[in-house]
C-alpha cells in the first residue's frame, strides 16, 4: 500500500479528474482503508466544491448577446475598437528586408531540403527554439492555435506585426514578382509565446500542406545541433522532430525555424521556382552530391 | 442547418463563460464587451474552425486570450499577467481546521476571495474550477506546459483558503463577540 504522504500528494490530481486507470485505482484502494486520507480529501472536497458552486461569477448582459448574435450570423459587426497602441521599439527596416530577401529565396530550397535529410540522423537534440517550432506547428495542424490575422498578402502580415514584436517582419512576394507557377500560399499570422516574450508565426501552404514560419530576435533564440548546411555563409540546422522536417537558422539579427511535412513532391518546388534563376548559385551547394 | 448556422449556435452557448473570462482579465465590464465582441468576430472569420463542439470552448479561451494579449501588449510594455514565485509559501489545507466551514461561507464571499487573487491566479481557479477546464485543456488555453499548471493552481488554491480561512477566522471572532 502506497504511504499517506504519497496518496496525498495526489489528491487534488484525484479531485481534478487527472488520474486515470491504475493510478486512480491506487488512491481509491488507499482511501478505502485509510481514514486520515479519506478525511483530507473530505476536506479538500469541502474546499472545491465552495469554489467550484460559486459560478458563473458573470453573466453577459442581453445586450452584448444581441451584438454576438449579429456578429455570428452576418459576420460583418465589427467591435468597438480596441485600445490604441503604444508603438514599441523596432529593428531597422533594413535588417527586415534583407532578412526577407533570404527567406524569399530560401523557402522553396529549404523545404526541398528538409525534405531530402528528414531521413539522415539528426546530429545531437534539437535546440528548443526547434522543438518549440515544431509544437507549434502540430498544435497549428490540430486546430489549438488559430490564426490571428488571415491574408495572402505578404504586406498585409507586415502591417499586422509592426507594434506587436521588438523586430519587423518583412515578408517576400517572390513569386508574384518572378512570374513562377504558385507553389506555395500565405495563409496568416498569429504571435506565439517563447521563452517570456513573443515570436512571430506565420503560416503557408504548399500543396495542400502546412508550413510554418517561426520568427524571434537572435538574442532570444540561437539555431543548434542537428545536420549542418552550409550556404552563402548561413548555417542551417536540420532536425527531424516528429516527423516534421524542422529547419532553423540566424540571420542579421533573427533567429527563423521552417517546419514541413511535405513529402517528396516538394522537391519539386526548388527545381522550378529556381530553375533557371539566380538563384542556382545558391542552390547548387545545397544539394546533395 | 449549414455549418455556420450549426458553428453559430454552438459559439454562442459559451457567451457566459467567455464573458466571466474576460472579465477576469480586464477587470472592467466595458473592455470585457469588447473582448467578446472581438473573439466572436476572430472566431467567425477563422479558417481552421474545431470539427466537433468538444473542443470549440477551449478554441474560443484561447482566441480570446490571444485578443487580450494583444491589447495588453499594446498598452504596456509587456504582458501583464506575470509568473508569481514558484516557492512561495501556502498555507496547507489540512492543517487548518478553518476550511472544514468553508462551505458555510456565502457564495459571495468566496465569489470577493477570487476576484481578489491576483491576476494569474485568479485566471487559473476560473478555468479549472468555475469553467471545469482539464489541464491539458488549461495548458493549451495559456500556453504553457501542463506541469506550469499544476503548480500554479496548487497556489492559487493555496492563497484561496489561506483568504478564505482568514474571512471565516474574522467571522468567528465577530460572532464570538456579538454573543457576548
Amino acid at each position: 500500500m502506497k504511504n499517506c504522504e504519497d496518496i496525498r500528494g495526489r489528491l487534488t490530481l484525484y479531485l481534478d479528474n487527472e488520474l486515470q486507470g491504475t493510478e486512480r485505482a491506487t488512491v481509491e484502494a488507499h482511501l478505502a482503508e485509510c481514514e486520515s486520507c479519506a478525511a483530507v480529501l473530505a476536506r479538500e472536497l469541502n474546499f472545491l466544491n465552495a469554489v467550484r458552486e460559486c459560478g458563473p461569477l458573470h453573466k453577459a448582459s442581453p445586450e452584448l448577446s444581441e451584438k454576438v448574435v449579429a456578429i455570428l450570423n452576418e459576420g460583418r459587426v465589427s467591435p468597438a475598437p480596441l485600445a490604441a497602441g503604444k508603438t514599441r521599439s523596432r529593428r531597422s527596416l533594413w535588417i527586415a528586408a534583407v532578412a526577407a530577401g533570404l527567406l524569399v529565396l530560401l523557402l522553396p530550397a529549404l523545404v526541398w531540403r528538409l525534405v531530402r535529410r528528414a531521413e539522415t540522423p539528426a546530429n545531437g537534440k534539437p535546440s528548443k527554439f526547434a522543438l518549440v517550432a515544431a509544437e507549434t506547428h502540430l498544435r497549428h495542424m490540430r486546430g489549438q492555435l488559430p490564426l490571428e490575422m488571415e491574408s495572402a498578402r505578404p504586406q498585409d502580415i507586415s502591417a499586422w506585426f509592426a507594434n506587436k514584436v521588438d523586430f519587423s517582419v518583412k515578408l517576400p512576394n517572390y513569386q508574384e514578382s518572378s512570374g513562377q507557377e504558385k507553389l506555395y500560399t500565405l495563409e496568416g499570422a498569429r504571435l506565439v509565446s517563447l521563452e517570456n516574450d513573443y515570436a512571430a508565426y506565420v503560416a503557408y501552404r504548399m500543396k495542400d500542406r502546412p508550413i510554418s514560419l517561426v520568427i524571434t530576435s537572435d538574442s532570444v533564440a540561437r539555431p543548434s545541433a542537428g545536420e549542418v548546411i552550409a550556404s552563402r555563409g548561413l548555417r542551417f540546422h536540420y532536425n527531424a522532430i516528429d516527423g516534421l522536417k524542422v529547419i532553423t537558422w540566424s540571420d542579421r539579427g533573427l533567429t527563423y525555424a521552417l517546419v514541413s511535412d511535405l513529402d517528396e513532391r516538394g522537391q519539386q518546388s526548388c527545381i522550378v521556382c529556381h530553375e533557371g534563376t539566380k538563384d542556382r548559385d545558391f542552390i547548387e551547394p545545397l544539394k546533395p552530391h | 442547418m449549414d455549418s455556420d448556422a450549426k458553428f453559430g449556435q454552438a459559439a454562442l452557448e459559451h457567451i457566459d463563460a467567455l464573458f466571466g473570462y474576460a472579465m477576469t482579465l480586464t477587470r472592467d465590464t466595458s473592455e470585457a464587451e469588447d473582448l467578446v465582441q472581438e473573439t466572436y468576430v476572430r472566431a467567425a472569420r477563422a479558417a481552421n474552425r474545431p470539427d466537433g463542439d468538444g473542443n470549440l470552448k477551449g478554441w474560443l479561451f484561447v482566441i480570446m486570450r490571444n485578443a487580450w494579449l494583444n491589447q495588453v501588449r499594446h498598452k504596456h510594455s509587456g504582458p501583464l499577467f506575470v509568473e508569481l514565485e514558484a516557492n512561495q509559501s501556502t498555507p496547507n489545507a489540512q492543517d487548518n481546521p478553518h476550511v472544514v466551514y468553508l462551505r458555510k461561507l456565502e457564495r459571495e464571499q468566496v465569489r470577493q476571495a477570487i476576484e481578489s487573487l491576483p491576476d494569474a491566479y485568479r485566471e487559473i481557479v476560473l478555468l479549472r474550477d468555475i469553467e471545469g477546464f482539464t489541464y491539458q485543456e488549461i495548458a493549451t488555453v495559456l500556453d504553457c506546459p501542463a506541469g506550469t499548471v499544476m503548480s500554479r493552481l496548487g497556489r492559487a488554491r493555496g492563497r484561496l483558503r489561506k483568504l478564505l480561512s482568514a474571512w471565516q477566522t474574522k467571522a468567528h471572532a465577530r460572532a464570538r463577540v456579538s454573543a457576548g
